[in-house]
């Protein structure tokens, strides 16, 4: 199979799930927005995951390089990312995403709750979304899955910062780098705790 | 066990020494309080042993600025003054303890031991209670998470910790933690809501007993 055409016929389908997707998150924020006040995010991104990353990771996990393993076996072939300003939010976002319709919550993993050793906090839901359009089983309405991360803007950064550790070949100081990125971590979710008290402070008066 | 002895009578110098490393101490002697201060800021030291009264620098010179310094080793005075101005000012200088010549030198070593638990007891670096941990030298409270805490939290949830038999007041927790500091009361509670969110957060198994009317404790769910 050439290497850039690992989703094939899907590709589209998995753009319009994608945008599709988005637009049913813009529109209950939109909503939330009118009647609150307020926005339930910061800001949105989303991506269908490179056919290159996609190959290297089927690779490492041993599947067969092809759209079916990409679509079936793997999750996160098409992936959204909410950032949020507070930890409640992230919160009200998942419940808002759980009353969606066209879509279940195959599975989903409170790393906020569960901070990974690392230090490493986001919530992460697994979505099946139906969509007009055929999928890889042959389907329709056909399947697709969408991987959402929602995370504060603090959990963000972090992320950031391992992920550009995690890809370099090689820092000095590594261990070191590795503890002081778990204690930033901690020291992230303690103002995001704060802050978060704070607001609720502020808004009972 | 490292001592810093400053003694400008060369005979009792010598004696006192010996005898201290008899017992197993490690005796840097020095003869007065500017050695004293140069050594006590150079070096680490687990128990500080001064006279008062010496040539260049006296004791209580020496040990205010140690203190002014940063440093916070035991102290203990030996002292020929048996006024009491003498060991008040020597006590709030920064000194921990004095002893009023001529002493005994099993005395001197009594004290030096009582100094030591009463150290290894400032020290206790990770409290428990229930699933939770808190390392205070870390700032960082665990148990099946771990999170940071400010400085503040980390001395207010101590002071719970180490109370967990009793209710605690909001004023008994602003006189201890904030010792005193032109706070009200309503940062008291703020704080305790930060701890309360950690708590949480963590997944703790404990929690904050008491609100705005009722006094605190920290109690297993």
């Amino acid at each position: 199979m050439n290497q850039i055409d690992l989703y094939g016929p899907y590709r589209e389908t998995m753009t319009d799930v994608m945008r599709q997707m988005v637009r049913q998150i813009e529109a209950y924020s939109k909503e939330y927005e009118t009647s609150h006040g307020e926005k339930l995010y910061e800001h949105l991104t989303c991506r269908i995951k490179s056919e290159t990353s996609m190959i290297e990771k089927l690779q490492r996990n041993g599947e067969e390089v092809t759209a079916y393993s990409a679509l079936r076996s793997m999750t996160d072939s098409i992936g959204i990312r909410i950032v949020s300003l507070f930890i409640d939010d992230i919160y009200e976002n998942v419940r808002s995403i759980k009353a969606l319709p066209n879509c279940v919550v195959v599975r989903e993993k409170d790393y906020i709750r569960d901070a990974k050793p690392n230090g490493y906090r986001s919530y992460h839901m697994i979505l099946d979304v139906n969509t007009a359009s055929k999928d890889v089983d042959g389907n329709i309405p056909g399947h697709y899955f969408v991987e959402i991360q929602l995370r504060t803007i603090a959990m963000d950064t972090w992320a950031a910062l391992e992920h550009e550790m995690k890809y370099k070949k090689s820092i000095s100081n590594q261990e070191l780098v590795i503890r002081e990125l778990r204690r930033c971590a901690n020291e992230l979710a303690s103002c995001d705790v704060s802050m978060q008290t704070l607001r609720r402070i502020i808004r009972e008066g | 066990m490292k001592i810093l002895f400053a003694e400008d009578e060369s005979d009792l110098r010598e004696v006192v020494a010996a005898y201290l490393e008899l017992q197993g101490y490690h005796v840097d002697a020095v003869e007065n309080g500017q050695e004293a201060l140069a050594k006590a800021t150079a070096d680490a030291y687990d128990i500080i042993v001064m006279d008062i009264m010496m040539p260049v620098m006296d004791g209580i010179s020496a040990i205010r600025q140690i203190r002014q310094a940063g440093c916070t080793t035991p102290a203990i005075f030996l002292t020929a003054k048996a006024e009491i101005a003498d060991r008040v000012e020597g006590l709030d200088a920064g000194a921990d303890d004095y002893l009023t010549k001529p002493f005994a030198m099993e005395e001197l070593s009594a004290r030096l031991r009582a100094l030591e638990r009463r150290k290894r007891e400032y020290k206790v670096r990770i409290l428990s209670f229930g699933n939770l941990e808190l390392d205070t030298e870390a700032s960082e409270l665990r148990a099946h998470n771990s999170i940071g805490l400010a400085h503040r939290e980390v001395r207010l949830l101590a002071c719970l910790m180490g109370n967990t038999g009793r209710e605690m007041s909001a004023e008994e927790l602003l006189r201890t933690v904030w010792d005193n500091e032109p706070v009200d009361i309503d940062t008291v509670w703020m704080y305790i809501s930060f701890l309360q969110a950690k708590l949480q957060s963590v997944q703790a198994n404990v929690t904050i007993e008491g609100d705005r009317e009722h006094p605190f404790r920290l109690r297993e769910i």
